[in-house]
């Protein structure tokens, strides 16, 4: 069995070596937002807050330019699966939301025609693909796993979202909230999971369902999604909203 | 001999199936207690997630409420 660690060693080559690049010029562009706040009064908080955020919603319009949505992000052998695969989240493992499955249904709201709610068997019953790709978290560590669902495009496209709308948020059981831009979402390696390593999400790897999107860091892929709506208003995020990058991709 | 070898090998399995109940999830959130992870600043608490999220649904829903009724008139 692979440890984290070796795993990471494995195969951290060139995935790793552009993430570096693009935190280099990530970091170049907030250098230049410091050289801005030179002329500021950096005790004004209100004013510094707003500054840094235009420079950053800039920096998502530069990375949304950048994005190529034909560009595949690398896929891996089983083998290379990192055992245990790690749980990361903003409370403790023995306090992860329990969902009842029997009951659950995912609520659909904003730019979508037909916002009918899906209940699991019916989620299940969808065309399903998996993916063995890494999860790159923005606190410095990877993982690589096995996910399994249904194409997140096939799904917009079956319930009739607006894909000219520019955002898709999520609502999830543990309070936990994000968005994402349609680009991303219309990548063909963006999934609606419900499998991990081809077992049902265990509660800890995010039961229900978990939006995976190997083109994005870990806190752009929200778990227990409760509900997801499609809107040109721009809904932020809870990480985005502290100041982390919306974009946060590739 | 036999009696506390049964006792040990009790007590191991008791220690085991108690360590895993512990990780076990469905714990309530502690929404005083400071946030894990690496992301958070040193002043977060679990419940500010919460927080935010019921400020950020009074937020979205007139605008989105908007957005929809503008939809339905084209």
């Amino acid at each position: 069995m692979k440890t984290m660690e070796t795993s990471l060693t494995a195969h951290s080559g060139k995935l790793i070596g552009s993430i570096e690049r693009r935190l280099f010029l990530k970091q170049g562009l907030s250098l230049g937002a410091l050289a801005l706040l030179s002329g500021c009064d950096l005790t004004d908080d209100e004013s510094v807050q707003k500054l840094l955020t235009g420079m950053s919603r800039w920096n998502d319009g530069a990375q949304a330019w950048l994005f190529n949505p034909n560009k595949l992000a690398p896929e891996f052998p089983e083998s290379a699966i990192t055992k245990p695969f790690p749980f990361n989240a903003f409370y403790s493992v023995d306090e992860v939301t329990l969902v009842d499955g029997k009951d659950y249904k995912l609520e659909l709201d904003g730019l979508i025609r037909d916002k009918k709610p899906w209940t699991l068997p019916e989620l299940y019953a969808l065309p399903q693909t998996s993916q063995v790709t890494r999860h790159i978290c923005v606190e410095g560590w990877s993982a690589i796993g096995k996910w399994s669902g249904v194409r997140f495009s096939d799904f917009l496209a079956r319930i009739g979202a607006d894909t000219k709308a520019k955002h898709i948020g999520f609502k999830c059981a543990d309070d936990y909230y994000t968005s994402i831009d349609m680009a991303t979402a219309l990548h063909p390696q963006t999934l609606l999971t419900f499998r991990y390593a081809d077992e049902i999400l265990p509660p800890k790897y995010g039961f229900p369902m978990k939006l995976r999107i190997p083109t994005k860091l870990g806190f752009k892929n929200p778990k227990h999604i409760m509900s997801m709506f499609v809107t040109n208003e721009y809904p932020g995020g809870y990480w985005e909203d502290q100041g982390y990058n919306w974009f946060s991709g590739s | 001999m036999k009696t506390l070898q049964i006792v040990a090998v009790a007590a191991i399995l008791a220690a085991g199936t108690w360590a895993r109940a512990a990780d076990a999830p469905g714990k309530p959130m502690k929404m005083d207690e400071p946030m894990h992870g690496e992301m958070k600043k040193k002043s977060m608490k679990k419940g500010d997630v919460r927080k935010a999220a019921e400020k950020k649904e009074r937020d979205m829903k007139p605008r989105m409420d908007r957005e929809q009724a503008g939809g339905a008139k084209k």
